[in-house]
């Protein structure tokens, strides 16, 4: 079964239901489905962090979200999307300046970045951008935490995780794509947290999340970094099923 | 290994066509030789540019031949006529007699292809040649150096139309003026080219000896004016292969790019005034008619079998008058009549001596121009995109320009940032609106792009190094490749091998390379592709540094390139290298570098 916490949408109005429904954003959402021009006017904060939106950006997003996407072009537009969000993600990381000498003997400012980052993938989907943050760093230590919902109660437990022993010493780059309710996330924050990580120290990958799942996050864990490319109300869910192939 | 066949032409230069069969000299056809110790610089390169189709002509059969006499003759390979620039290089110490030793032309291509039945006129030698210039002067490279100033438009290519009767000898005095004039791309366009395409009952009566080919209506004057126009505008132009067994034209073209001399050689050439208006200089190769007629009848007799009766008379019926009415009267058109055809060393001297003059006259030294042009102060242009720098832009650079960086973190880090550089020129394509359904029953708003295919046209060697990065963030991406690399002697870049996909004009092309620092190389490569008719605004030049005078010069030049990089240093030193810079790139990436 699908780990993932987030059931599969087949409609839009479920997605209210999470636990950001109260929120004056979603009404902006126009639910008829055919013309649901939405403008993602939210604010959550100054650790809430929002991709550039290029039109390069927009094109990987839109061929994720077709329907029509063959799952080839699926995996190589997600792939791209990811790589970008995780380059993106490790400007956040801490460096210090450090000027280098370049081969014509000149003096180049530049700088460096510090040791002491690691990644977690939250299972299943997070292991996805896995090795989009392996292509940047090669020999990151990355922990896995793997999350599955309870098919009665619908809460997240925790069933297995494996962490760097000395992770509350690092930054850690938590990644998990699509987010809807936000619960899957919220769980594995407890797992760091218990692992003595602080909220400061954790940054999170992310291509797609709702509302309701950015408001609950940044409520709870306003110290947390939080990277996306998307706010909107309808996660594509399909996410981990098509990049794995298992729908 | 030196050529074989390549030689086999030169005895029958002196015939030459009435517009006959293939052959042309094909100066081109290049083919790498080993020579000899004894030879020691030279070689002669391949200068063909060209779109790949070129290659493909060698193996085709040759369809012409023939021409004259009816077509016996000849039938080796097929090559076609016309020219493709040609770099000759020189130094050869002898090798240069007039005839070289003929080697036996194969008899491989049976005659079934070769009946061209026409009056006598011509024939054309055929094969390869290849031409090899007097010795004592040195061209160190076979590169061709600018053919634009420097703010990138086009200098004329100088146009040589050569006029004369069949077996006039207007092959041997094309090719003496080639070897003489020393100069790399030179292309020859053969009038031969041109025929028209014949309807069926042409095709019979051509058959029948019946056609006359040595009338002007014989040949498509509009595509022949048109074609030379571009070439002396520097444009790339396909050539049309006419086969003479068929009387049509070959699907394929020949692309014939980047000369710098065009000689345009045939028995019409001076028959249309709007021609003549386009050639720099006209020359009339008079030789008498009874050594014309003379020529004709040995060769014809002794190397073709044929009797002294039968080539008389098709000379009496459609040579002599072909030339009496359209060929002779144009002799007046000349700026220079050359009596003795190829033998005339005199006269061909001074041809020569005049066109150097010309070529002098239109020379260009850039880089130094570029270099010291001086664009300080001024803003950079808008069709500038550099990289947001970001920490980890800084942090890249910070490794790929530390000198002592090992070579695996650079060949790393630079890919990395290769990557963000082409998603960011994918950025700036043209997008549009689109909608999208999705899996979760909504419709998605989104924007696409309107560009199908893209095309990475990489600068050797430097810009090679991007092209993996490019095909992974663009799938089904084509790749051609540039050969631009700077003449030591003269500090000038030099083109010296292009191979595009075909159908380049209609595609956004990414131009790769790695570093940019007076612009040279990069100007250079634009302008090949505007020579083959890349709108200025689909190309994107693409690069992980480049200097800021190498921006203002290509903006300059090329105000509708778009220039996407990922960082801009201040300044070009004396070497040409920017600083504080990378060092040299593709070294780095190769390990080609063993000075520390």
């Amino acid at each position: 079964m699908d780990p993932d916490v987030i059931p599969l949408y087949k409609g839009v109005n479920e997605c209210k239901i999470g636990t950001g429904g109260t929120q004056d954003d979603t009404k902006t959402l126009i639910m008829d489905g055919t013309d649901d021009t939405y403008v993602d006017q939210n604010d959550f904060g100054s650790n809430f962090i929002r991709m550039r939106l290029t039109d390069g950006v927009r094109e990987l997003q839109t061929v994720i979200r077709d329907k029509s996407t063959p799952r080839n072009d699926f995996i190589f537009y997600a792939d791209r999307l990811i790589r970008l969000v995780v380059e993106e993600g490790l400007n956040k990381l801490p460096y210090r300046k450090c000027d280098v000498v370049t081969p014509t003997g000149q003096v180049y400012e530049g700088l460096r970045y510090e040791k002491g980052n690691c990644g977690v993938s939250i299972v299943r989907s997070g292991e996805a951008m896995e090795q989009g943050l392996r292509d940047c760093c090669r020999s990151i230590r990355i922990g896995k935490i793997l999350i599955q919902s309870d098919d009665d109660t619908h809460d997240a437990r925790v069933v297995y995780a494996n962490l760097p022993k000395d992770i509350n010493q690092r930054k850690v780059l938590l990644m998990y794509p699509i987010m809807c309710t936000g619960n899957t996330v919220a769980k594995a924050l407890e797992i760091l947290q218990m692992n003595n990580v602080k909220e400061e120290n954790i940054i999170l990958l992310n291509l797609f999340c709702t509302p309701q799942s950015a408001n609950q996050l940044v409520t709870k864990f306003p110290g947390m970094t939080i990277l996306t490319t998307e706010v909107h109300p309808v996660a594509p869910g399909h996410f981990g099923q098509k990049y794995f192939g298992t729908d | 290994m030196m050529m074989s066949d390549d030689d086999d032409d030169d005895d029958d230069d002196d015939d030459d066509d009435g517009g006959g069969g293939g052959g042309g000299i094909d100066l081109t056809k290049s083919r790498m030789l080993t020579f000899s110790k004894t030879y020691k610089s030279s070689r002669f390169m391949e200068a063909t540019t060209m779109t790949d189709n070129v290659f493909d002509f060698k193996s085709q059969p040759r369809a012409s031949s023939a021409s004259d006499s009816g077509g016996s003759e000849d039938g080796n390979e097929g090559d076609t006529d016309q020219l493709t620039p040609l770099t000759i290089c020189t130094d050869l110490p002898n090798n240069m007699s007039p005839n070289p030793p003929r080697t036996p032309k194969s008899p491989k291509i049976g005659s079934s292809l070769k009946k061209r039945h026409r009056a006598p006129g011509s024939h054309k030698p055929e094969g390869t040649r290849v031409l090899h210039t007097h010795g004592r002067r040195t061209l160190y490279t076979a590169g061709r150096p600018p053919w634009y100033n420097k703010e990138g438009q086009l200098k004329n290519a100088f146009v040589i139309g050569l006029c004369g009767g069949s077996a006039s000898g207007k092959t041997t005095v094309a090719r003496k003026i080639i070897e003489y004039l020393d100069v790399p791309w030179v292309s020859l366009l053969s009038m031969d080219s041109f025929y028209k395409v014949l309807n069926e009952e042409q095709h019979k009566r051509a058959e029948a000896n019946e056609y006359d080919f040595d009338h002007p209506d014989a040949f498509d004057f509009d595509l022949v004016i048109s074609t030379l126009k571009r070439l002396k505008e520097g444009k790339s132009v396909n050539v049309p292969i006419y086969n003479f067994a068929t009387h049509s034209r070959e699907k394929q073209m020949k692309t014939i790019y980047g000369a710098n001399v065009v000689i345009f050689e045939g028995i019409m050439a001076f028959a249309n005034p709007e021609l003549l208006k386009v050639m720099d200089m006209k020359v009339f190769v008079d030789t008498d008619s009874d050594i014309c007629l003379a020529r004709r009848l040995r060769r014809d007799i002794a190397e073709r079998g044929r009797d002294p009766q039968g080539v008389l008379k098709q000379y009496m019926k459609f040579v002599k008058p072909s030339f009496e009415h359209y060929i002779e009267p144009y002799m007046q058109s000349a700026d220079i009549i050359v009596p003795k055809g190829g033998e005339n060393d005199v006269a061909i001297n001074l041809i020569v001596l005049h066109v150097h003059n010309q070529l002098q006259a239109r020379g260009f030294k850039l880089r130094n121009k570029q270099a010291q042009a001086s664009h300080n102060g001024q803003p950079m242009p808008d069709t500038l995109h550099i990289l947001e720098k970001t920490p980890q832009i800084n942090g890249i650079h910070s490794f790929i320009r530390d000198k002592n960086t090992s070579r695996d973190e650079f060949i790393f880090y630079s890919k990395r940032l290769m990557r963000l550089l082409f998603e960011n020129a994918l950025s700036m394509l043209p997008f549009k609106d689109t909608v999208v359904e999705t899996p979760q029953g909504i419709f998605y708003d989104g924007r696409k792009t309107s560009v199908k295919r893209i095309v990475g046209v990489s600068i050797l060697r430097a810009g090679e190094t991007m092209e993996q990065a490019l095909c992974e963030v663009c799938k089904d991406v084509s790749v051609g490749k540039i050969l631009i690399q700077t003449n030591m002697d003269t500090g000038e870049p030099e083109l010296h091998y292009i191979r595009l996909p075909k159908d380049i004009k209609d595609q956004y092309i990414f131009l790769l390379d790695a570093t940019v620092a007076t612009g040279a190389a990069a100007m250079m490569a634009i302008r090949v592709l505007l020579d083959h008719d890349v709108p200025e605004e689909k190309i994107f030049l693409c690069s992980l540094l480049m200097a800021e005078s190498g921006v203002q010069t290509v903006a300059y030049a090329f105000p509708k390139v778009k220039i996407v990089t990922t960082a801009v240093d201040k300044e070009v030193n004396d070497k040409f290298h920017i600083l504080p810079g990378i060092g040299n790139f593709g070294d780095r990436y190769f390990g080609t570098d063993f000075a520390e």
